[in-house]
């Protein structure tokens, strides 16, 4: 396996290799002149040990090529010159073959080995040097205050690491497939101008599209594609890569794009850059899509981001809402708590004509005030601005209070609550807002009904509701108009004139009902009339202890 | 009623003094005449500093708060004048968060009344108020409390009704003896929880629901028209002595 970083060098690093070989020679043949001219006083281990010296350090310095290479031109000129006969590739002594033999073994392996051991070392430290870029990349991605500095660093980091001129992040905005570009990384040799390659018009929203690579080359032609499944395409590491091409088809690409992806969603494109071509080595292949997905999880954090500050400016709009709203109501209810009092203080003292216009005031400003509630719930109710707190609550308390409110319109009636099952019910609502319902069921049941005739008030268990019905004696409510009574300022043909309200209680009610999880219902009575029902979710009763 | 009779109850609040807080001066007005026969003095004020100055100085027997003050949160104001005095004091909301007004009653608050109020209904606030505050409990009085054919016995822990004992469970107890201890005024359920369980975890919202329920089946003759404890929306309960 050639080095990542070897290979990155060029034809540079050749040119140096070449010249380490010969100066390996050079050394090789001077220590044999040397050797030759004290050939009498040496043995022929001292030989073997020095020419064993030099593959070693040739081995050292360029690899094991240059270590056997050597291994061999050793052997051939330690027989040659320095085993007898001399000048001869012959041998006297029988046992010089063995040495002869031993020294070749020994070389070869000794060479074999220290190239071996290089390598590993020289993989440490390439491995040493990526887990220290992709802790970088973590402190930086978690050290940065806003997401697209993270992104700005996890950019600059790919671009270091694959010695490319640019590194850039697109990432999709909305819900189409634009691209904007979020991080840029460029060389500091090359700042700027490496913008001026232009990237080719909608390749990259192709890619974010389609989550597919593009392959962009120098003479302009575009090649894109997935998976490579044949395994000429490249290692098993890169086709499980899963974008992919051939890394033939890469060799004189000038720009690559590849899809970002985080579980299957695109979330946008990275675009790497140099020229002349991106030349990538296996191993930072593996770097970049190994990247590429830390990439894709800083953008996905951008669109996080984005998301909650979004929610956030919705929030604050509701809030507003609210607080309009309540200004409205608290600047609408003050004038009309004089005008009650006042008309109410001129009703006990004064005793003349004026009285029955003073009646007359206190009731069309109670009047107002429910029309007024009804408009600011109305209001909250389709504004998004309503907020509801809905609680374990008994079906006791909610009729009790509807009862307590409506006591005044209801004393001249009779009301009856009958419960089927003669136990406490519960529920979870919003008490307030359901109190209003069934207090606008019960007005209505009394604005729509003879006075001689009764209320009725159930309560029962419906499922999984909880059930409150309010049936009347009236005319009921005819077969076309049985949904549009729930529409908002619908007045039935028969609604009587002195009926109060602006058409929306009913509309309110529901809308009040279905925002806690429950509904308004009509059907007609047997024996005619009407029951509304308001349903809510029932909660089951507990054991209790004493 | 023990102890005093009601017109000495009228005659107490007739000689007191009442202390309207509210910026808007047409409001004051209306509620100086909605009130001014019923008790000795009407005194005014339009903000919360002079409202707590005043406050200390004429010592008022009622005070009638606003809500929305220019200066401070009328439950700032609340809790300035219950640091060192018992006055009753009524809030008058324009508001419905019911949140607030169980957070004003936690601060001190004794009552509210929600704009528009009607002026009878005002003046049966302010009444029972002064009424409240008139009427100190002296231990070892606890005389029992009728109320129609129904005893309630706090010191024996007897209930009876047209004659015979009605049984309550132990926390069914605590709640009514919270309830009636403060007769009249709305009690939050978080003061309820606190009084009766110790704490408000868990699912004492539901407890609470389901053992008022069972008082009422027992005290009540119709639990569905409750006329001694009745349910003050969002906020709590409130016992109520004379129906």
């Amino acid at each position: 396996m050639k080095m990542a970083a070897l290979s990155s060098e060029g034809t540079g690093a050749r040119a140096e290799s070449v010249q380490r070989w010969v100066i390996a020679f050079v050394a090789l043949f001077a220590l044999t002149g040397a050797m030759l001219l004290v050939r009498t006083d040496l043995e022929k281990a001292h030989v073997a040990l020095l020419y064993l010296l030099v593959v070693l350090i040739g081995s050292a310095v360029d690899g094991s090529a240059l270590g056997l290479t050597l291994a061999g031109g050793a052997f051939l000129l330690f027989d040659w010159f320095f085993v007898p006969p001399y000048n001869t590739l012959g041998v006297t002594n029988p046992l010089d073959w063995l040495v002869l033999a031993s020294f070749l073994v020994t070389s070869i392996v000794a060479a074999q080995l220290l190239a071996q051991a290089q390598r590993r070392t020289q993989e440490a430290r390439a491995r040493t040097l990526e887990v220290e870029r992709f802790s970088t990349l973590g402190a930086e991605t978690l050290n940065a205050a806003e997401p697209v500095e993270a992104l700005a660093a996890i950019a600059e980091v790919i671009r270091a690491t694959l010695a490319v001129d640019s590194c850039d992040i697109y990432v999709h905005r909305g819900k189409d497939a634009d691209l904007e570009l979020l991080a840029h990384a460029s060389a500091p040799k090359v700042a700027g101008s490496t913008l001026t390659v232009a990237r080719a018009g909608g390749l990259l929203e192709w890619v974010g599209g389609r989550k597919e690579m593009a392959v962009e080359r120098q003479d302009g032609t575009v090649t894109v594609g997935t998976v490579v499944e044949d395994a000429s395409a490249g290692t098993r590491d890169e086709a499980r890569a899963g974008w992919f091409l051939s890394w033939g088809d890469i060799a004189d690409a000038r720009a690559i794009a590849i899809p970002l992806t985080v579980r299957g969603r695109s979330v946008g494109v990275l675009r790497v850059a140099n020229e002349p071509h991106v030349d990538l080595a296996p191993g930072q292949r593996e770097f970049l899509n190994a990247l590429s997905y830390y990439a894709a999880l800083g953008v996905e954090r951008v669109q996080l981001a984005a998301d909650a500050s979004h929610t956030a400016a919705l929030r604050d709009r509701d809030r507003l809402k609210n607080a309009l709203l309540a200004a409205v109501s608290h600047d609408l209810r003050t004038p009309l708590t004089t005008v009650k009092a006042l008309a109410h203080t001129i009703v006990e003292r004064g005793a003349g004509p004026g009285d029955s216009n003073a009646i007359s005031i206190e009731e069309e400003a109670d009047r107002l005030t429910s029309l007024i509630t009804d408009l600011l719930d109305y209001s909250r109710l389709t504004g998004g601005a309503l907020f509801l707190a809905p609680q374990i609550e008994s079906a006791d308390d909610l009729i009790g209070a509807a009862l307590a409110r409506v006591r005044g319109i209801v004393e001249t009636r009779s009301v009856r609550v009958t419960d089927d099952e003669a136990i406490m019910l519960l529920g979870r609502f919003d008490f307030v807002n359901s109190v209003r319902v069934v207090v606008n069921l019960i007005e209505n049941a009394v604005k729509y009904s003879p006075p001689d005739t009764p209320i009725e008030i159930g309560v029962h268990r419906e499922g999984q509701n909880l059930v409150i019905s309010v049936a009347d004696r009236g005319v009921g409510v005819s077969a076309q108009d049985r949904e549009r009574i729930f529409e908002p300022f619908y007045r039935s043909p028969g609604t009587p004139p002195a009926a109060h309200g602006a058409g929306l209680g009913l509309a309110i009610a529901r809308g009040l009902a279905i925002a806690q999880g429950g509904d308004v219902a009509y059907e007609p009575r047997p024996g005619g009339g009407s029951v509304f029902s308001l349903l809510l979710p029932a909660v089951e009763q507990p054991a209790l202890a004493e | 009623m023990p102890e005093r009779t009601e017109s000495e109850m009228d005659a107490a609040l007739k000689a007191s003094s009442v202390l309207i807080v509210d910026d808007e001066p047409k409001i004051r007005s209306a509620l100086r005449q909605a009130l001014e026969h019923e008790v000795r003095t009407v005194l005014e004020a339009s903000n919360g500093r002079d409202a707590i100055a005043m406050a200390e100085r004429e010592r008022p027997g009622l005070v009638i708060i606003d809500l929305g003050l220019p200066d401070m949160e009328g439950i700032d104001v609340c809790r300035a004048i219950r640091g060192w005095s018992s006055v009753p004091i009524l809030v008058l909301s324009a508001r419905t968060d019911e949140q607030e007004k169980a957070s004003l009653l936690e601060a001190g608050a004794d009552d509210y009344v929600t704009k528009p109020f009607s002026t009878v209904e005002l003046r049966a606030r302010v009444r029972a108020a002064v009424r409240r505050s008139q009427m100190p409990p002296v231990p070892g009085t606890d005389a029992p409390i009728v109320v129609g054919d129904l005893v309630i016995d706090t010191a024996r822990r007897v209930v009876t009704r047209a004659g015979s004992d009605v049984h309550l469970t132990p926390t069914e107890w605590g709640l009514l003896r919270v309830l009636v201890a403060n007769a009249g005024k709305p009690v939050t359920h978080e003061r309820l929880f606190h009084a009766v369980w110790g704490h408000a975890e868990g699912d004492a919202q539901l407890y609470l629901r389901v053992y008022v329920a069972h008082l009422r089946r027992k005290l009540e003759s119709d639990s569905y028209q409750p006329r001694l404890i009745l349910t003050e929306p969002g906020v709590g309960y409130r016992f109520v002595l004379a129906p």
